[in-house]
């Protein structure tokens, strides 16, 4: 036999033992059950039951499974990422690969505007009725925060289609009828000084909230407090956030978070959900993890209820909100002697029977991020 | 399952040919038969029960017609019996709503449609059993008398879901007696990696190019766009039907068996005549052996032969789905194969070929958009784009866009799409004994760098995250 023909065949025995060794290395490895850098639960042997075997779905299980724990998965999620940035692509499971190491999330095109447009709509209607029962009335604002392939479209790669998000939002006003508070003007002159979203998570940074902050007293006559006067700390440079973890690459370098404290504040923070009370709108245990934005408000609560002793006023403010509003928090308290932060994908009672309940509340905010909106269930759940 | 899948290609495969080649002869379609049950009941764990039917069917009235038919007249009657369940099987389960739908239609009836789901490959092994009665009618194959090992043959899992359509007759002499050499083996691996690397590198990424093509709106898509778009739909549906007829054709190899090619590049052909006998070769030949010629071929009077070749093709249409897209599609080829019989067939032997390339192009890939919408909306709002008939610009940035996310994958796709692999391999046996050895190293390496790559996007594929739900 030839030399060549002989190099053929060890080419096909190669593969084979390749394939064969990816399996037994499967075999022996030990489950892994949570993924670090996905961040997510990874899936469990399925529970037969003979429902699930007729449907299919057992198979399915299975087969979710067993990619689930194949050996060296992290290896080869990066290496489908590296293979297609040497092939030029800018974009990687709807992520832009953009400028100055930014990874922005595509904006998709929004399907649940109407929806959601009625249901603001119903509950400022709501709203309008309470407001009317008490001598100060009640002060209703929506800010819908753009994202950063809005704000930073000047780093996006050329031709990326996409969405305008201020066609959302103007829709959004009509439909609702609310105020709406534009921190779109904010966030790009903020941007001239500091970074205002982080490179490898879709959240804004705590500049790029402050800003938004900014926008807030505008509308509200409130007088900002100045950055300075607050007390800074970058408690870590190694962020590396959900839109790392979709794309995968692994030589990116981490993101910075700085957090703000006013030294005036007096903070009683209850987590109502779990009954745990605190000084501080910041949990650093987070920081051993990887999703490190959770350190804003200890991530997911229902109910947060902030008291400040020290506040400018006696006014209460009702905070609807996703994620992006966690770090908008710190700055907030300084004006509200209270502030209830709703997190309505789990609070599930209805903020307007609450703030019928309360006559205290003077003011209410519903912020969301533009990306999210549309899918957020939250949002939908608001009255 | 789909061979391009972990569960398939680490842990199924691996195990049935250790298996297979473990046990002795006499217990390998065993252990074949088993695997193909299970391979089918993975997918299909309610429908298997009718695939054992089917073969059950076509197996007794193939042991009736060698036991009793002793005239032609018998031999019918079996043969019938056979074909009438088989097609009824197939119309019921695979058309009933589309002719409930057809119905309801014409006649503003609102009869409900049965809802039944497709059990995968009926029409695959629907047509490979009906070959077997059909032959046997015609004295062409023996009778089969073991039931399981005529299951074996219908069931055999590289070919079950998406074909080749292998005739008994390409198998029956190696379901009894078969030798499987090593050199076989390696051949039927290297096939198989061929064709998961065209399935995972190039079918599913022209196709997620295409996704994202025909989900913008038109506004949004100028005519060089809506062009890009069908052809990377050519090209995904190339690279996916014939990768499956690659890894099919290589699993057979690795078991023994030779089953027929089933794509000689048609995306290279010069006519529309030519791009049929290179495309899903083993259906047209079916129609052609088993219909079109019984019909009279084109040894009748033309417009017997233009009947002929309008039942065909209507057929051929209706057997890739129930929908009228399909027949609409195959009714359009029968059109174009009659024009170039009978009208310019014949004016084209002397157009460059250059010419006639982008001429059988310019049909294939247009007859492909006819294929992809069931929806006659669909269709024809993205005809009328690629027209220019839309209101769209000619060219757009976000034409740029998708040339550059995808140049690669294209290119890669349009060089596999012609006979350009084998012509190499063909010029590196040429060379001398030290650079065919080095030529080898290299194509070695290749294999090994493609493999990885092919098992990082079968990984990745599964990743389906719930970020914002942790997050």
């Amino acid at each position: 036999m030839t030399a060549d023909r002989k190099i053929r065949g060890i080419t096909a025995w190669l593969l084979a033992g390749a394939v064969l060794a990816l399996t037994a290395a499967f075999l022996v490895s030990p489950r892994q059950t949570f993924s670090e850098n996905e961040n997510r639960w990874l899936a469990e042997f399925p529970a037969f039951d003979r429902e699930s075997l007729f449907s299919g779905q057992y198979m399915t299980d299975i087969g979710t499974y067993l990619s689930d724990h194949f050996p060296f998965r992290d290896f080869f999620m990066g290496l489908k990422t590296q293979t297609e940035l040497a092939e030029g692509c800018r974009e990687i499971e709807g992520v832009y690969i953009a400028d100055d190491g930014y990874l922005i999330e595509r904006y998709e095109k929004p399907v649940n505007t109407e929806k959601i447009g009625e249901i603001l709509h119903t509950f400022a209607g709501k709203i309008e009725a309470l407001g009317e029962e008490r001598e100060s009335g009640l002060n209703l604002r929506l800010m819908l925060v753009p994202t950063a392939s809005c704000i930073l479209s000047d780093l996006l790669p050329d031709h990326a289609p996409g969405y305008d998000q201020g066609e959302t939002m103007d829709r959004l006003q009509e439909l609702s009828g609310i105020r709406m508070i534009d921190c779109g003007p904010f966030l790009r002159e903020a941007r001239e000084d500091g970074q205002i979203y982080y490179r490898l998570d879709h959240h804004w940074t705590t500049f790029g909230a402050y800003a938004g902050y900014l926008a807030f007293c505008r509308e509200m006559g409130l007088e900002p407090v100045p950055l300075e006067e607050m007390e800074s700390r970058t408690v870590t440079s190694d962020f590396k956030g959900t839109i790392y973890s979709k794309v995968n690459d692994y030589t990116a370098a981490g993101d910075t978070i700085t957090i703000y404290e006013n030294p005036a504040d007096r903070l009683t923070v209850n987590y109502t959900d779990t009954g745990e009370t605190g000084g501080s709108l910041y949990n650093l245990d987070y920081l051993d993890q990887k999703d490190k934005y959770s350190l804003f408000l200890d991530n997911l609560h229902s109910l947060i209820e902030i008291t400040n002793e020290t506040a400018e006023t006696d006014r209460e403010l009702v905070l609807l909100k996703d994620s992006y509003a966690n770090c908008l928090v710190p700055f907030l308290v300084r004006h509200f002697q209270k502030v209830y932060v709703f997190d309505t994908r789990s609070y599930r009672l209805g903020p307007s029977g609450f703030i019928g309940e309360h006559p205290g509340v003077t003011d209410i905010l519903i912020l969301y991020n533009m990306n999210t909106l549309d899918s957020d269930l939250g949002i939908r759940a608001i009255y | 399952m789909v061979f391009s899948s972990i569960p398939f290609l680490f842990f199924f495969l691996p195990l049935c040919l250790l298996l297979y080649y473990a046990v002795p002869f006499a217990a390998k379609n065993g252990v074949l038969l088993v695997f193909s049950l299970l391979f089918y009941a993975w997918g299909e764990p309610v429908y298997i029960v009718l695939m054992l039917f089917a073969s059950a069917v076509d197996y007794a009235n193939g042991r009736l017609m060698g036991r009793f038919g002793t005239t032609k007249k018998r031999r019918r009657l079996f043969l019938v019996c056979s074909v009438v369940i088989n097609l009824s099987v197939l119309a019921f389960f695979k058309y009933a709503d589309f002719l409930v739908g057809t119905f309801n239609a014409l006649l503003g009836t609102s009869v409900t449609k049965p809802g039944l789901g497709l059990p995968v490959g009926i029409s695959f092994f629907t047509f490979q059993s009906m070959s077997y009665i059909i032959d046997l009618y015609r004295g062409q194959v023996p009778v089969e008398t073991n039931y399981l090992t005529y299951l074996t043959y219908v069931s055999m899992f590289p070919q079950l879901v998406a074909g080749p359509i292998v005739r008994f007759s390409a198998v029956n002499r190696k379901l009894h007696q078969r030798q499987i050499r090593r050199e076989e083996i390696e051949n039927g691996i290297l096939r198989f990696m061929q064709g998961l690397f065209k399935k995972v590198l190039i079918a599913n990424r022209a196709g997620a190019l295409w996704e994202s093509i025909r989900a913008l709106e038109t506004g949004q898509t100028s005519v060089a766009t809506a062009w890009l778009g069908a052809a990377a739909f050519t090209l995904q549906l190339y690279f996916d039907f014939s990768a499956y007829s690659d890894m099919a054709i290589g699993m057979g190899r690795m078991l023994g068996f030779h089953f027929p090619e089933n794509f000689r590049y048609p995306l290279a052909a010069v006519s529309v005549t030519d791009f049929w006998r290179r495309w899903h070769i083993s259906l047209s030949s079916w129609f052609r052996d088993y219909v079109y010629i019984p019909l009279g071929g084109n040894r009748v009077s033309v417009a017997k032969h233009l009947r002929n070749i309008l039942i065909v093709w209507f057929l051929t249409g209706l057997w890739h789905g129930a929908s009228w897209n399909f027949v609409l599609w195959g009714l359009y080829y029968g059109v174009l194969l009659a024009l170039e019989k009978y009208v310019w067939g014949k004016k084209m032997e002397k157009w460059p070929a250059a010419v006639r390339h982008l001429y059988t192009l310019l049909i294939v890939v247009v007859g492909f958009v006819i294929f992809v919408f069931d929806d006659w909306r669909e269709l024809g709002r993205y005809l009328l784009l690629m027209a220019g008939c839309a209101g769209s610009r000619v060219w757009g940035g976000e034409c740029l866009w998708y040339l550059r996310n995808y140049a690669v994958v294209l290119t890669a796709a349009a060089v596999l799409a012609f006979p350009v692999y084998p012509r190499l391999k063909e010029k590196a046996g040429q060379l001398p004994a030290g650079l065919r050895a080095a030529a080898a190293v290299v194509c070695a390496a290749g294999y090994v760098v493609l493999f990885l790559a092919a098992t990082a996007y079968l990984v990745s594929d599964t990743y389906n995250p719930f970020l914002y739900f942790r997050f």
